[in-house]
């Protein structure tokens, strides 16, 4: 360590911070400064790979978990409170016993982060000690190191299947073609492999010590499928993307190792993706901030009326020896005692604003999540995952759900995709054979292809633009591939079902090109070899060596094909059928085997990848034999109708719209050679762009793929399991199920039928997205929501991301109803528009898995999480709410407050104060959690059976209005019972003031545990315990505390008070009679139970009846109702 | 707070075992019954025929006990005299309206009455205050509980809870606090009046009539109950009066050293601040003597009174109790009437409730449900 002067270190810090505030950076190799002092090295300035997400150190936890606590409104609520009671005009209780509650709270709350803290540090420390292979000089090769020692400007080696440690910058792999394939699954979930490209110039033979290039990229940023920088090797820039980045936390696979350049270490993107939990505020929180609005009122109300103080005061005639001046010895005015007394009341009564209420909440919601994420009908053995709750504090909402908004691919259908039918030249060829394979095997998807070979050449007016994305945009295309055909190892089992990769021809296609492929060999005129190469090379499927680790059916060839869409596969698979086999792909070339056994290797000059934006990709190629640079086009029917030259007869495109299939056209173009020199240079100058490199690749790809020639295919792939019967039950529960999709309306109302969304008498609007523009116009909107609210099924088609969102915030607007949305793919804005958004992840892309609040695995699974979570979490709270309300109001405030009517509004408690704060805290706050978290009014195999019970909660719902001041008047009741029926017993006798309150209390916690056991509807042995165990812990503590406490409390003194009661008799019949007393109005809900059945109780009674029993009466039940209208409230 | 469950999927660095080659499918749930939510339950309904057995019973125990109480309550003997003096015709007229906290002299009356029938077993003599909150907030405060368990410190420095009654010019008060210095200091004698008119004292006993706790475990006199004088008046600490008292703390009653001082048993009960502003306390108790002899036989009494406590400052209201007590306190009719009221409404439910069952209850059962 040299000394420096301060002067020096401020300016080092200076630079260090503008150099990673710069826009771009400058990264140099570590090697050539090995082993210099830390001041001389390159690329001090950015953060070592050392990663801490814990939020505290141990020296600064209590002040930073204090700063971080009283952001709490509820926390401040409580402080303030404790220190008015230091005010000893006011004070109710001894200072310090004011403060046990907040400090209760506060010190449970940071040890609860204390313990996520460590949890945090300990998954930190083991993460920065895996070890990492590190070049390093001194050694002339890679040597073990730590994660955390990984920095800037290293050269990391990483080896099959293992993790990567840091973003680094590809520059040489195993691989020949410099190909090195990832899996994100820990990024986003996707179990499919990626293929990442070294960045081309370095590639081969690489030698760290040799690399003597900067590597300028752009600033950390946290989108997962964007980067880009350039490399100057030797004053010559080459450009990478993202298809050259190894992003931490990746797998690496099918590659034996791979060597990077460490671009960001510690802010890397998946470090800056990694946002903590979501915090929405759900509806029914909403509703209980309006009651705990109420109850200020009812506590400044109650207040007041204790600062009635002073008529008591005026009405004496002298000053009695019972009031006690303040130490100066001189009384108060009435009037300035009154003003104190109000503020006594606040602290005396202060748990009617119910602070425990909110913690409570949270502690159930943490065990209601518990159970949903635990729940094994949830978890999806194929991608082993579970269900995610992303929004921790919705839960309830589950349970209101009137509207639900659905994607279509990969929401309802599994984006399987397989060649089912085409079409060239206007000949429709069916592929009987496939769909009858299709029938026997639970179909998969179709894929129709219609080639219309029309060659033209091409059109002069093409202007060179670069089109981009070099490399495959992983990111769509990621989204859409699925994960059998990638075949990791966990979804080993998908991948052996042959249909996914079988085709058996169409014969007169079959015919067809065995009879062009023997006439002559101009395959440059040929529609139908042109079709087959088309769909060969048009893709970026890879073909993988056979790899040890991946167990997967090899294909007939032992080829195995790796791609990043399930289309994509099923199409390569498909020309394979008919003899065109794809060899091999590298960055530069394609290799095919035609059915003559010919093999043809095409240059591949470039690649225009997947963007949404286009919903098409190109591949240029120089074709063999006749040298011709040719561009093949694949995309969405619409996207390459509206760029070809020559209109085309959609009647085919239409017609397998109609069957549900989705259709892709491909098409191709010719590009003269000079056209093609200009826009390579082009490409060139936009590929090392930095700066808006994506805008310049778009528009230049859109220019290039003007007046195409049409080759047109489509694809549908099938529905997810038991979707049919999933839209079913969610109808029964009377939620709308709409379906968005971008696809057209025929398709989409196939789907309707296939997944019963649409039945023949239904009353159904389908739509698509221009009309659908004009109807969400602010004069439209009105008219449409009504006629939207009239049909059973809304059908949006063609419709755009945007337009969906809009839609679900017009409903939600409009209808104040609560709304969900489903997503597999990549449509944040609709989830996020509505008030609970699912993902469904596994299938399609992880940006709506990361948006949304909940994240599923597969549609059915929904039916169980509304259903039966749903219904069981809103359910819960709303009823653990209530009592809530219910317990504070009675046992505690009302108590206190109807004694201050006997002692002279004074503030008095006829209770220990240890045993009032105990009262709340210990001995009864217990049982509600518990309840919140446990209890079950009706099996999960009733809620499912009978889906007309979710009807329950929607709109009001079991937390009303009127539920809120009704639970008030009962523990009005109840309070006023408690108190007046021992004050009779006792009135005029030698009571003192805690004799008298011990059967108040005791006979308080009854009423509340037995208000609670009534309402509980199933007991477990939990609940025996916890019941049980918080009336004798009540006794046990109340005993033990009134045996020792001699002096131990001052002034309060329980000494002996409870042993003295419990010897007495009158003690037990006071305690009996006010239970029964209080709980007598329970007769209602006996009456009501008996005399006009709810739904919810009917279905009670069924669940008792043994299963093969309810299993019978659920089926006439349903035959009897049909699938008609189904009311509220009509069970039977 | 609600955070726990995601942190460790969230915190964006898996740590790699999850994808491992080799990795078993272990993020599935364990398939217990706590975590599926299956644990067996008892899901009891509420309806007209499970609940009215409930209302029966509740009914045929209340009844009885309700009669019980009744009836012991009326056989408890209690008479009740008011003493205040506030009209002019009372016999404590004078003494009402002369005595203040600050006089010397104390002020005699006597109250004549007449028992109509004997007092059979012990009686329990009380004085009863009225409209005096024993129980308002400051009051019940002011004091040491310390100072009252013969902890030394406390009575040389006693808790400043006790102010404006803490110190006397430089002395510490002992007791100190409001409760004891507003001690109920009037003395009640009890006096019968035969046949042939001579009165004759009615023993009282003054022991007794405190918790026993309270007497040996939450009051202590400084220093053992030997040389209380020294105890509290000894040079180096020495204490005083609280101002209201004519005597000091170790003058209570000099006669017995077991009931002076802080564990006087007066002093004691009046240390044990009443629930609510109307209330009586125990003052002596009458035992029963042996033989036939009714404790308190019917006949006329006279009642001396020492009329210390002056009590119209705050329109109180002072009463000299005698009562017979029984296993349930005091007489008080009200939890008996309570008990037959209840048990008769309960059972009157159960009734209805019956009739209610045999109505709709039926329809409940499995056969005729999809109607």
């Amino acid at each position: 360590m040299t000394w420096k002067s301060p002067v020096a270190l401020v300016r080092e810090a200076l630079q260090g911070q503008r150099a990673r505030e710069k826009d771009l950076r400058s990264l140099m190799s570590n090697l050539p400064y090995e082993g210099l002092e830390k001041g001389k090295q390159p690329n001090r300035y950015f953060p070592s790979n050392a990663i801490k997400t814990t939020k505290y150190s141990l020296l600064l936890f209590i002040p930073m978990n204090l700063y971080e606590q009283f952001h709490r409104l509820a926390n401040i609520y409580f402080v303030g409170l404790a220190i008015l009671n230091f005010i000893p005009v006011v004070n109710a209780f001894q200072p310090e016993v004011a403060l046990i509650p907040i400090c209760i709270i506060l010190s449970l709350t940071a040890l609860k982060d204390a313990w996520e803290d460590f949890r945090r540090y300990q998954s930190d420390k083991k993460l920065n000690n895996t070890p990492c292979f590190i070049y390093s000089r001194k050694e002339k090769q890679f040597v073990e190191r730590r994660w955390k020692d990984v920095r800037v400007g290293d050269f990391v080696k990483v080896v099959c299947n293992e993790t990567i440690p840091a973003d680094l910058l590809l520059l040489y792999t195993s691989d020949p073609n410099g190909v090195c394939l990832i899996e994100t699954a820990n990024l986003d979930g996707e179990t499919n492999l990626k293929q990442r490209t070294a960045v081309s110039g370095v590639c081969n033979s690489f030698e760290p010590e040799s690399f003597n290039g900067i590597v300028v990229c752009e600033k950390p940023n946290n989108n997962l499928n964007h980067f880009k920088c350039y490399e100057k090797p030797d004053n010559q820039k080459v450009g990478a993307g993202i298809e050259s980045l190894l992003l931490r936390g990746c797998t690496v696979r099918n590659t034996d190792h791979a060597v990077g350049f460490v671009v960001y270490a510690h802010e890397t993107k998946s470090m800056l993706n990694n946002s903590g939990p979501r915090y929405k505020r759900s509806k029914l929180e909403r509703r209980l901030n309006i009651d705990v609005f109420f109850c200020f009122i009812l506590l400044f109300a109650m207040c007041l009326i204790g600062a009635l103080h002073f008529i008591w005061l005026y009405a004496l005639p002298g000053v009695p020896p019972y009031l006690v001046p303040p130490a100066n010895g001189h009384l108060d005015s009435p009037n300035l005692s009154s003003f104190y007394m109000f503020f006594t009341m606040i602290i005396l009564l202060q748990i009617l604003i119910p602070i425990s209420l909110y913690v409570s909440i949270e502690l159930v919601k943490i065990g209601q999540i518990f159970l949903i994420t635990n729940d094994i009908d949830l978890y999806d053995e194929e991608t082993d995952s579970r269900i995610q709750c992303k929004a921790l504090n919705i839960t309830e909402d589950l349970g209101q759900i009137e509207y639900i908004f659905s994607d279509k691919t990969g929401t309802l259908t599994e984006n399987k995709m397989v060649f089912r039918r085409c079409s060239i030249m206007g000949t429709e060829y069916p592929h009987k054979e496939n769909i009858r394979l299709a029938v026997l095997n639970e179909p998969e998807s179709e894929e129709e292809v219609i080639y219309n070979q029309d060659l033209q050449p091409l059109p002069t007016g093409w202007s060179l633009e670069s089109e981009e994305a070099n490399s495959e945009d992983t990111h769509r295309h990621g989204s859409r591939r699925k994960s059998k055909v990638l075949g990791t190892t966990q979804s080993d089992v998908a991948f052996s079902s042959p249909l996914e990769t079988e085709v058996i021809p169409d014969r007169k296609l079959l015919q067809q090109i065995s009879r062009t492929g023997s006439s002559s060999r101009c395959q440059k005129i040929d529609p139908y070899l042109e079709f087959f190469l088309a769909l060969t090379i048009c893709n970026t499927v890879v073909v993988s060596m056979a790899t040890t680790q991946r167990r997967r059916p090899l294909t007939s060839d032992n080829l195995r094909y790796e791609a990043e869409s399930p289309d994509e596969a099923a199409l390569v698979y498909a020309t394979k059928a008919y003899g065109f086999t794809l060899l091999a792909r590298t960055p530069d070339s394609v290799t095919v085997r035609l059915p003559s056994g010919e093999v043809l290797v095409f240059e591949v000059l470039d690649t225009l990848t997947f963007d949404s934006n286009r919903k098409r990709m190109s591949v240029l190629v120089r074709h063999p034999i006749t040298k011709e640079y040719v561009l093949y086009t694949k995309g969405a029917d619409y996207a390459i109708m509206e760029l070809l030259g020559t209109p085309y007869a959609q009647r085919h495109l239409d017609c397998y719209a109609k069957e549900g299939l989705r259709t892709l056209c491909i098409a191709k173009k010719v590009v003269s050679e000079a056209v093609y020199k200009h826009w390579l240079v082009e490409r060139q100058r936009a590929l090392t762009a930095i700066d808006n490199r994506e805008v310049l690749i778009m528009d230049t790809a859109v220019q290039l793929e003007t007046n195409l020639t049409l080759l047109a295919t489509g694809i549908e792939d099938r529905l997810q399991e038991n979707v049919p019967d999933t839209i079913m039950a969610l109808r029964q529960a009377g939620i709308k199920v709409w379906v968005l999709t971008g696809d057209k309306p025929e398709t989409a109302v196939n789907i309707g039928y296939a997944c019963r969304l649409l039945e023949d008498e239904d009353l159904v609007l389908v739509i698509d997205g221009r009309t659908l523009t004009m109807a969400l116009s602010p004069d439209l909107r009105g008219d449409f929501v009504d006629l939207a609210k009239h049909c059973r099924s809304v059908l949006c088609c063609r419709v755009t991301p945007l337009q969906k969102s809009r839609v679900v915030k017009v409903i939600r607007e409009k209808l104040k109803v609560m709304t969900l949305a489903v997503d597999g793919a990549n449509d944040v804005n609709m989830i996020q528009a509505a008030d609970i958004g699912i993902g469904i992840s596994g299938q399609e892309g992880m940006q709506a898995v990361m948006a949304s609040d909940f994240a599923i695995s597969r549609f059915k699974h929904l039916k169980k999480l509304l259903l039966v979570h749903g219904h069981w979490c809103y359910t819960r709270l709303a009823n653990m709410i209530i009592y809530f309300f219910y317990k504070n109001v009675q046992a505690y405030v009302n108590l206190l407050f109807w004694y201050q009517f006997f002692c002279g509004f004074s503030g008095s408690t006829m209770i220990d104060y240890w045993l009032l704060i105990f009262f709340n805290l210990f001995f009864t706050s217990l049982p509600p959690i518990m309840f919140g978290i446990m209890d079950r009014d009706i099996s999960a195999e009733m809620l499912l059976g009978v889906p007309e019970l979710y009807k329950t909660g929607q709109g009001e719902g079991d937390y009303r209005f009127t539920t809120f001041w009704v639970s008030i008047l009962d523990a009005f009741y109840q309070s006023l019972v408690c108190f007046f029926i021992p004050y009779f017993v006792y009135q005029d006798s030698d009571i003192d003031m805690f004799t008298f309150g011990t059967p108040l209390n005791t006979t308080a916690l009854f009423t509340i545990l037995l208000h609670l056991s009534i309402e509980i509807k199933s007991w477990t042995v939990v609940h025996w315990v916890v019941m049980l165990g918080s009336v004798l812990f009540y006794f046990i503590v109340t005993l033990a505390y009134s045996a020792t406490c001699v002096t131990c409390n001052p002034p309060s003194n329980p000494y002996w008070v409870l042993q003295n009661q419990m010897a007495d008799p009158m003690f037990y019949l006071i305690c009996i009679l006010s239970t029964v007393v209080a709980l007598l109005p329970y007769t209602f809900h006996v009456l009501r139970n008996s005399i006009a059945l709810s739904p919810l109780i009917e279905a009670k009674h069924l669940d008792r009846l043994d299963p093969s029993m309810r299993e019978e009466w659920m089926k006439e039940w349903r035959s009897y109702r049909g699938g008609g209208q189904v009311q509220r409230s009509t069970l039977s | 707070m609600a955070s726990s469950y995601n942190a460790k999927e969230e915190d964006g660095h898996h740590s790699g075992a999850s994808s491992g080659a080799g990795a078993a499918k272990n993020r599935k749930p364990d398939n217990t019954a706590f975590k599926q939510q299956r644990l067996p339950a008892w899901q009891p309904i509420l309806t007209a025929g499970s609940v009215l057995p409930a209302f029966f019973v509740i009914g045929l125990i209340f009844i009885p006990i309700g009669i019980g109480l009744y009836v012991t309550s009326n056989n408890i003997r209690e008479f009740e005299i008011d003493y205040t003096g506030e009209s002019s015709n009372s016999p404590c007229y004078s003494c009402a309206k002369n005595v203040t906290w600050n006089s010397t002299e104390p002020c005699f009356c006597t109250v004549n009455f007449t028992l109509e029938r004997p007092f059979e077993s012990n009686v329990f003599m009380y004085y009863g205050l009225s409209n005096f909150y024993q129980n308002h907030r400051r009051y019940v405060k002011s004091r040491d509980d310390r100072q009252l368990n013969g902890d030394p410190s406390s009575l040389r420095n006693p808790s400043k809870e006790c102010e404006p009654y803490r110190t006397s010019g430089d002395l510490p008060i002992a007791p100190c606090g409001a409760i004891a210095n507003s001690l109920f200091n009037d003395s009640l004698v009890l006096y019968y009046i035969d046949s042939n008119n001579s009165q004759s004292e009615v023993p009282l006993v003054k022991k007794g009539i405190a918790w026993w706790t309270d007497k040996h475990v939450k009051f202590k006199n400084p220093g053992g109950n030997s040389n209380l004088t020294a105890a509290f008046q000894d040079l180096g600490h020495s204490t005083a009066k609280p101002v209201n008292w004519r005597k000091a703390v170790y003058e209570l009653d000099p006669s017995d050293p077991e009931n002076n001082g802080f564990i006087n048993e007066d002093f004691i009960v009046w240390m044990r601040t009443a629930a609510l502003p109307t209330f009586r306390k125990l003052y002596r108790i009458i035992q029963k003597k042996p033989g036939a002899t009714p404790t308190l036989p019917s006949g006329n009494y006279v009642l001396h009174i020492t009329y210390n406590y002056p009590v119209l400052s705050f329109d109180g209201r002072k009463r000299m109790i005698l009562s017979t007590i029984s296993w349930m306190g005091g007489k008080n009719p009200f939890l008996g009437i309570a008990y037959i009221t209840v048990g008769s409404i309960c059972f009157f439910l159960g009734v209805v409730l019956l009739i209610i069952h045999h109505k709709y209850d039926n329809r409940n059962t499995s056969a005729d449900i999809p109607s």
